[in-house]
């Protein structure tokens, strides 16, 4: 069977999904194309954080938006998303972070983040459970926050319909073809003629890139999490522990509490095993910070992939195969950027520039500028 | 049959919202788990399981082998954190 279409888009994600909507408004003919089913990749494996704390300009601004956008979306879709402000609070365990944390929080600050450098007695005030043991100092965003993802893809998806946007689900890229228009062969034989092509495939969107012949700097890593039974709410923000041994955890509005840590090394692959190790360790990190939760009770332990970039920022941009796109390399930040890079990419695939500065996600990038917040 | 009838009694999960979920194009268990969180809380889907495999092979208009069950994930049944912070400490 042959289709024809304006945009397909290879990932069923919040990249994909929120460029789609804001496409399929305007009412380009879409395609999505999703290798199982929408959210199977790094979106619905992630923990649904949303932070402004970043240090460059671009992120910073981006996230602003999307918290805007992610705020809107219970009204928008008629469901909520459950999203809620509880803030991030990130520590330091050494004056070498304060120092960065005090030169980020100038820039966000420059960008009207609403954060401060707050002592661990006021630290403290925020998350009464805290052990404040060698902590001196933590970056307080109360407006940073959280969402659940399969809500907002659920959202994406009835908006991407109600706006004549077809949905191939559980069905691969096989190729992209570089011919007049783009002709994409899925695994079960159907055939995608499309003017213009945005990969988007997190984890998978270098292989699907090779078979066009484009190199991308993207490499995939997993990463583990546990999620306990439900609580009482007694946790507002998400703590983020940045020594080598640290761990970052939240409580959901469902009561959930979620917990992680970022491996070092790193362990590289798409991979989504668990690994033995992780459950032990994340315990023993997490109730260091927080002493009471020990009694919770761990139900769960999965893994996904990072998609990161040599620089920890995402790559996002025509490639340079002209009508081709690429929007992925998120470095763990994919669904907290995804409602404000869909939106502008939308734009961008439409008229053929930024309506912001994008070039610092640009492809063609030095990567030289690390993330300092990962 | 009422709508109302509790599928997943952990999630609080009910007929009508499986019902719905199926009829917005959900072709497997993972998506049911994933999308609604029915088989998330502290018995994992042992008591939902079962209802709503048979459920979305009635939908699918299949036989119950052809639906393939949702991931398990470790540690399969609640565990407390202290319990696995005292093996790490005999560990190290």
């Amino acid at each position: 069977m042959k289709h024809n279409y304006d945009v397909a888009i290879i990932g069923g994600g919040i990249i994909g999904m929120g460029t789609g909507c804001y496409l399929a408004r305007k009412g380009i003919k879409i395609a999505l194309i999703e290798r199982e089913y929408l959210g199977s990749g790094s979106t619905g494996r992630c923990i649904g954080g949303i932070r402004q704390q970043f240090s460059t300009s671009t992120s910073i601004r981006l996230m602003r938006e999307s918290i805007e956008l992610f705020s809107k979306m219970e009204e928008e879709f008629g469901f909520p998303v459950e999203f809620h402000q509880g803030g991030y609070l990130l520590l330091a365990h050494s004056e070498k972070m304060v120092d960065i944390f005090k030169a980020n929080i100038e820039i966000q600050k420059k960008e009207k983040v609403n954060v401060s450098l707050l002592t661990p007695g006021e630290a403290n005030k925020v998350v009464p459970h805290l052990n404040l043991e060698n902590l001196h100092a933590a970056a307080y965003c109360p407006d940073d926050g959280q969402a659940f993802p399969f809500a907002v893809l659920k959202g994406y998806k009835q908006q991407i319909e109600r706006h004549k946007g077809a949905l191939f689900l559980h069905n691969k890229v096989e190729k992209i073809e570089k011919t007049n228009p783009f002709v994409i062969m899925l695994q079960d034989g159907t055939r995608i003629e499309s003017e213009k092509v945005l990969l988007c495939a997190g984890p998978w969107t270098a292989e699907i890139a090779q078979t066009i012949g484009l190199d991308l700097p993207l490499s995939p890593e997993r990463h583990e999490a546990i999620i306990t039974e439900r609580m009482p709410k007694f946790l507002e923000p998400m703590v983020v522990d940045y020594r080598e041994d640290g761990c970052y955890f939240n409580q959901f509005i469902s009561g959930q509490i979620c917990g992680c840590y970022t491996p070092i090394p790193n362990v590289p692959g798409i991979r989504d095993d668990a690994s033995f190790e992780f459950v032990p360790n994340v315990a023993w990190r997490m109730t260091r910070l927080v002493p009471a939760i020990k009694n919770a009770s761990i139900l769960r332990h999965w893994a996904g992939c990072y998609t990161m970039t040599p620089d920890g920022n995402p790559l996002v941009g025509e490639s340079p195969v002209d009508g081709l796109y690429v929007a992925s390399g998120m470095s763990g930040h994919g669904f907290m950027f995804g409602p404000a890079i869909a939106k502008h990419l939308a734009h961008y695939i439409i008229q053929g520039e930024w309506d912001t500065d994008f070039s610092e996600f640009s492809i063609n990038r030095s990567f030289e500028n690390r993330e300092s917040l990962k | 049959m009422s709508d109302n009838i509790l599928i997943c009694r952990c999630e609080d999960i009910t007929e009508e919202m499986v019902k719905e979920a199926l009829d917005s194009g959900i072709t497997t268990l993972e998506e049911i788990k994933r999308f609604l969180r029915a088989g998330m809380g502290p018995c994992q889907g042992r008591t939902c399981g079962p209802i709503l495999r048979s459920m979305l092979a009635r939908k699918l208009n299949t036989s119950l082998q052809n639906i393939e069950e949702w991931r398990k994930r470790p540690p399969l049944k609640p565990v407390t954190v202290s319990a696995f912070i005292q093996v790490e400490g005999e560990e190290s």
